[in-house]
């Protein structure tokens, strides 16, 4: 059910890449499928994490005026990179899920730039300039983004909703004036 | 096995890359038309209902200086604003199909109206899904413009849609003259720069005298654009010697960054001789 759950949270993804650009130039620097890419690779599924990365990116290519397969290519790795990287570190907390979002937004750009000069399609915009935004951006809108999937999808994170910081330990205080007697 | 699965797709995607680069310029690309016609079930929804909203929405902020001034005639004015501002709507965009028309009614070729429904959604690439396809006449590689100016030209068609790619991309090499064709030889390529609005133009020979403010036309020579199309205007010259060629960085005319209609001219350059089809940088035989 939760795959299927997050299948729908792709596809709206998607749809929304494609059309926010257009609502707003600045929506643009948010890569929503790649937060949805990232989250299905935390969730310690490699194989649904790839193809997810390598469907969503070239699904954004088809509408792109880069190369078909850069976003794919990209994508998956960074999906299979985080999913890796899921199965040897704890990262269900959502503080420590910050920094691979960031992380992820900024191998995927710089893969998706690197590829484009490797095939002498250099994009013409402030290379920097457009990683920083989309790397600000999509950290953001990521950290809003799985707090609603968390909360939304999946039954099991809803439980223990407490792991989001690390539990105080509850000991029992003794009582003195008992002690004193 | 996952392992394996990465290779393949990432193969896979290598392949599609190295496939596409080699076709940008000539080729139509299957998966773009495709993913263009699903898309477009959902673009154009969704312009319309975004363009209305964010109208409304602009109605409304205009309201609030109204009912600071005058509470008693709030709704009276929230009405006679509303309408007026999609009086006013109506006319710019009246204001801009007309001058379309007037194109359409000026020009050598014949003229598609198109509306822009949508963008590049990679922040890389400045591409635009404009609402005519195949279906309307389009073909590969027509020049689109403005009444203002030349915009691209068309690199994917899709029954309904098609992908138009700007002047202002580093490879769209328009062929373009500094001045009237006739009267001037001074001949350059337009290529893209890292500002949106700015295109540079190249390999103009440091002997001709080059001042900003000249216009700049295309060629006809690049075997996709027809010769006389308005550029865009000089803005900034960075002098060469006689050595070394001019620097000329020229401000496109078409408004790229604001333009909501176009136009595609259904133009097909002349068919090449099969002796400069034999010449070694033209296109290859067989190819499309």
């Amino acid at each position: 059910m939760d795959n299927l759950k997050i299948t729908i949270a792709l596809i709206i993804a998607v749809l929304l890449q494609w059309t926010l650009r257009n609502v707003a130039e600045p929506l643009g620097y948010i890569d929503l499928p790649l937060i949805i890419v990232v989250y299905a690779a935390l969730q310690r599924d490699a194989v649904k994490a790839v193809l997810f990365g390598t469907f969503s990116g070239l699904a954004v290519d088809a509408l792109s005026g880069g190369l078909l397969g850069a976003n794919g290519f990209s994508k998956t790795l960074v999906a299979f990179v985080v999913s890796e990287l899921a199965r040897r570190v704890y990262m269900d907390n959502l503080l420590l899920r910050i920094p691979v979002i960031a992380g992820a937004s900024l191998l995927d750009d710089m893969l998706y730039y690197g590829l484009h000069r490797l095939f002498g399609q250099e994009p013409n915009v402030p290379v920097l300039a457009t990683i920083s935004y989309s790397l600000i951006a999509t950290t953001i809108a990521g950290t809003v983004i799985f707090l609603l999937l968390d909360f939304t999808l999946s039954e099991k994170v809803r439980k223990p909703k407490r792991e989001m910081f690390p539990s105080r330990r509850q000991t029992r205080r003794r009582n003195p004036i008992r002690l004193g007697k | 096995m996952t392992p394996w699965l990465v290779i393949v797709l990432l193969l896979g995607n290598f392949m599609l890359m190295a496939f596409d680069a080699r076709q940008i310029d000539s080729g139509q690309r299957v998966i773009r038309v495709w993913g263009q016609t699903v898309a477009d079930f959902v673009q154009s929804p969704v312009t319309t209902v975004t363009s209305s909203m964010s109208g409304y929405f602009s109605s409304i902020s205009n309201l609030r200086s109204a009912q600071d001034e005058n509470t008693l005639l709030k709704n009276h004015v929230q009405e006679l604003e509303v309408e007026l501002k999609g009086k006013e709507e109506l006319a710019a965009e009246n204001q801009r199909l007309k001058s379309l028309l007037d194109l359409k009614g000026s020009s050598k070729y014949k003229v598609l109206t198109a509306r822009i429904i949508g963008r590049d959604p990679s922040v890389w690439f400045d591409s635009s899904i404009i609402d005519r396809g195949s279906l309307d006449g389009v073909k590969l590689n027509m020049p689109v413009v403005t009444n203002g100016g030349l915009v691209g030209r068309v690199t994917a068609v899709g029954p309904l849609t098609s992908q138009v790619d700007m002047i202002t991309r580093d490879k769209s090499g328009v062929g373009g003259v500094i001045g009237e064709i006739s009267a001037s030889s001074a001949l350059g390529v337009i290529s893209g720069t890292s500002k949106k609005d700015i295109v540079e133009m190249r390999y103009v020979a440091g002997s001709y005298d080059v001042q900003p403010g000249q216009v700049v036309y295309t060629t006809g020579q690049d075997g996709i654009y027809p010769a006389g199309l308005k550029i865009g205007e000089i803005v900034e010259v960075i002098s060469g010697s006689a050595t070394t060629p001019h620097r000329i960085f020229v401000r496109p005319s078409a408004g790229l960054t604001s333009m909501q209609e176009v136009a595609v001219l259904l133009y097909e350059p002349p068919v090449k001789s099969e002796f400069e089809q034999k010449l070694p940088n033209a296109t290859k035989s067989g190819q499309k």
